[in-house]
């Protein structure tokens, strides 16, 4: 985003732009994308969002706190605990309320979990646009294991609903306990097998290794957040720098890789389930006993929090305001994705079309969809590619 | 004559539609909870190909359009797209609570409500997201019933893709 | 460095064009600019590799109360910085902050969209979220935007 981006013309010559999409990008937001390329060289890479844009913001703004628990949590089906998780801890600063340490330590846990489950998500969502879709399978397979898990705890396998206002709904008895451990001793072995998969299988390699490299000093410059400015050993991570709830007690290891480029994007995420795994043991063994939930007031005191969670892809920031009623007189929501976004599109100048998949696929946008979509753009010479086009290009590529 | 081998291409068309149909997958502005439910169909423990469906990109190969989440207004030309470039005849799948009602998202400023305001649907699997036994539930449901005498028929939401 | 030290080097930065500031929370420090200073003081912060920029958000708290409002976050470790910029109703403009900011801009373009504040000099003012048949002056998290007529059905 450092350069203007003109609207392109396509000249009359060697250029076209290849319109991709709408794939799933963004947690908010499917994109088109927009790649000018020469040849098979990437010039220009721009980004139209708002497929899904749903308008979530202003809801929030016409219902009352505890009906926008359940709203915000469906901003996003993948980190929608992380969505309720901060929200609720930006009303919790507003009433001057703390949740117990028991609830506190519940949602780290489910928060974890839903790192496992949205890492190997990825996983396998990644496998597959390099053509491997044994990974892809596997991992599919194995992450079933995280969501009987947290159907397990919560009920449902998707959007938990494990916080309220003050605290969380479900208790965590010890049969449950003794089964998520069993399921993480499963998981381990598991990941630990992916670590060896992405660190030395070389068909994989061939696709990761060196490729969209980001230094450190770009990614600081173009704002790479979460796992992706990790991997290019950017110290950054919400729950070290600005420990919330139990992640005071409980410090998870900060995991970078300095590679920066797509095998250490890998590798950072694969390491990070480890970690997860870790600190669910050590809170499961540690579960603070007490209460689940604080009493929360109906009105919310006027005011504004600010809170910052660690989600999946990276820091989610939460901006509530409160005017002294029982509805929000703002909620602003900026998630991950769209701060990663701008660094891939810097990214891709100069960058092989063959790649794109791979890069855009790297910050983890949200994915759901792979194999959607096509529209043709009625411009004169311009293509239109579906994702899977995009990705089976990458493929033949990488075949020859 | 004529109407005999009629009748067997009709049937042998059914028959295969029935045991190996196309289904193409399109987010209208879910929050992705559907999304992954119906891509973890696909995935071994629930493995929706035994059913011979295969899903795939392009809708003019498609016989089944699985729509998620709510109508955008962004999205909804586009699914009015894909679904004249699907061939006849062609059945749509409103899966989880948004794309049967617009769900959580009904009201929104950008959000035109479920996926029946725009386009036929003839099955809809509620749930917020539905669970993937339910969303196969819900595709083989659909397909037997084209093997009946009165298979399902197609519903429009009040006006009718007006909206 | 501590938290506050970080604050309190922010504040020192940003003194120059501080018109107020406030403390909501031990972690944070707002700091009422003027849009005009807005660029300065981002390169101050900037220039000095304090943090980085998380967000952007447009308030509107209507004509009666805050009145129209741009808020820049920045964050340093656990410390949260908001330049506070206040904006009239009537053509709200801030100058852009990409020049020194290059992932400004998705942000600039949201607030552009969302409350109608005109960002000079910004790299693509295009619209990022809304459709490209949204009426133009219709800016949804206004807070006296109620709603738009549905599209034309085709
Ligand atoms: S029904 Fe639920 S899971 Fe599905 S798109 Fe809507 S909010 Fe998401």
């Amino acid at each position: 985003m450092t350069q203007p981006i003109e609207k392109i013309e396509t000249p009359k010559g060697e250029r076209f732009i290849i319109p991709i999409g709408p794939q799933h990008p963004a947690l908010k937001e499917p994109g088109h994308f927009e790649f000018t390329v020469d040849g098979e060289t990437v010039k220009d890479a721009t980004v139209r969002l708002g497929y899904v844009h749903r308008g979530i913001e202003k809801a929030t703004e016409s219902r009352n706190y505890i009906q926008n628990l359940y709203l915000l949590e469906r901003i996003c089906g993948i980190c929608s605990h992380t969505h309720a998780m901060t929200y609720s801890l930006g009303v919790e600063k507003l009433a001057g309320v703390e949740a117990p340490p028991r609830a506190q330590a519940i949602r780290v846990i489910v928060a974890e979990l839903e790192r496992i489950h949205s890492h190997m998500l990825w996983l396998g969502v990644a496998a597959h646009e390099a053509g491997f879709d044994t990974l892809f399978m596997y991992s599919w397979r194995d992450r079933e294991t995280v969501m009987d898990l947290l159907e397990l705890l919560s009920g449902n396998r998707v959007n938990y609903s494990a916080n309220v206002l003050g605290g969380v709904k479900f208790d965590i008895t010890p049969e449950q306990a003794g089964d998520v451990l069993k399921g993480l001793d499963f998981l381990e072995g598991r990941n630990r097998h992916y670590l060896d998969v992405v660190s030395n299988d070389a068909l994989l390699l061939g696709r990761i290794r060196g490729v969209g490299v980001m230094t450190q000093a770009d990614a600081e410059r173009l704002g790479a957040i979460g796992p992706t400015a990790r991997a290019s050993g950017v110290a950054l991570d919400v729950r070290i720098d600005a420990p919330y709830i139990a992640y005071k007690d409980f410090q998870p290891a900060l995991i970078t890789e300095t590679a920066g480029d797509l095998e250490a994007r890998f590798k950072v995420r694969v390491r990070e389930i480890e970690e997860s795994i870790r600190l669910i043991r050590l809170l499961l063994e540690h579960l603070p006993e007490g209460e689940l939930v604080a009493r929360m007031p109906r009105r919310i005191p006027a005011g504004e929090a600010i809170s910052r969670v660690e989600a999946p892809r990276g820091e989610a920031f939460y901006f509530i305001k409160s005017n002294g009623t029982d509805t929000p007189a703002r909620v602003k929501v900026r998630t991950p994705t769209i701060f990663n976004m701008a660094t891939v599109l810097s990214l891709a100048k100069g960058l092989q079309l063959a790649d794109m998949p791979m890069i855009l696929v790297g910050i983890d946008p949200c994915f759901s969809c792979n194999d959607r979509m096509v529209t043709v753009r009625e411009a004169e010479r311009a293509e239109t590619w579906t994702w899977n086009e995009l990705r089976e290009h990458g493929i033949k590529v990488y075949q020859r | 004559m004529s109407n005999l081998v009629d009748q067997i291409t009709a049937g042998l068309k059914t028959w295969a539609r029935v045991n190996s149909p196309w289904v193409i997958h399109f987010n209208s502005g879910s929050c992705n909870g559907c999304d992954i439910e119906i891509l973890a169909t696909l995935t071994p423990r629930y493995d929706l190909e035994r059913f011979g469906v295969k899903l795939q990109g392009s809708p003019r190969h498609a016989d089944v359009l699985v729509c998620t989440g709510p109508v955008t207004r962004q999205a909804r030309e586009r699914l009015i797209r894909i679904y004249e470039q699907m061939p006849e005849p062609k059945f749509v799948v409103a899966v989880g609570s948004c794309a049967v009602s617009g769900g959580v998202f009904e009201g929104c400023y950008n959000v035109m409500g479920g996926i029946d305001r725009v386009i036929p649907v003839h099955a809809f699997i509620p749930g917020c997201p539905p669970r993937p036994e339910a969303i196969i539930d819900g595709v083989v449901k659909l397909l037997s019933s084209l093997q009946s005498p009165a298979p399902v028929q197609p519903i429009m939401g009040p006006d009718g893709g007006k909206a | 460095m501590t938290t506050q030290e970080r604050l309190q080097q922010a504040a020192e930065l940003l003194a120059p064009w501080t018109k107020s500031t406030a403390t909501p929370e031990d972690v944070r420090l707002d700091v009422v600019i003027d849009a005009a200073d807005l660029g300065a003081a981002v390169a101050a912060l900037h220039g000095a590799r304090w943090g980085y920029l998380t967000a952007i958000t447009g308030l509107d708290d209507g004509p009666d109360a805050g009145g129209l409002q741009a808020l820049y976050h920045f964050i340093g470790g656990a410390a949260v910085v908001t330049l506070r910029v206040s904006l009239p109703y009537d053509n709200p403009t801030v100058p852009s902050v990409c020049g020194v900011l290059a992932s400004a801009s998705f942000f600039e373009r949201e607030l552009a969209e969302m409350f109608g504040v005109t960002v000079v000099d910004t790299p693509n003012p295009d619209r990022l979220f809304l459709p490209e048949d949204w009426p133009d002056g219709a800016y949804p998290l206004r807070k006296d935007y109620t709603d738009v007529p549905a599209p034309q059905a085709d």
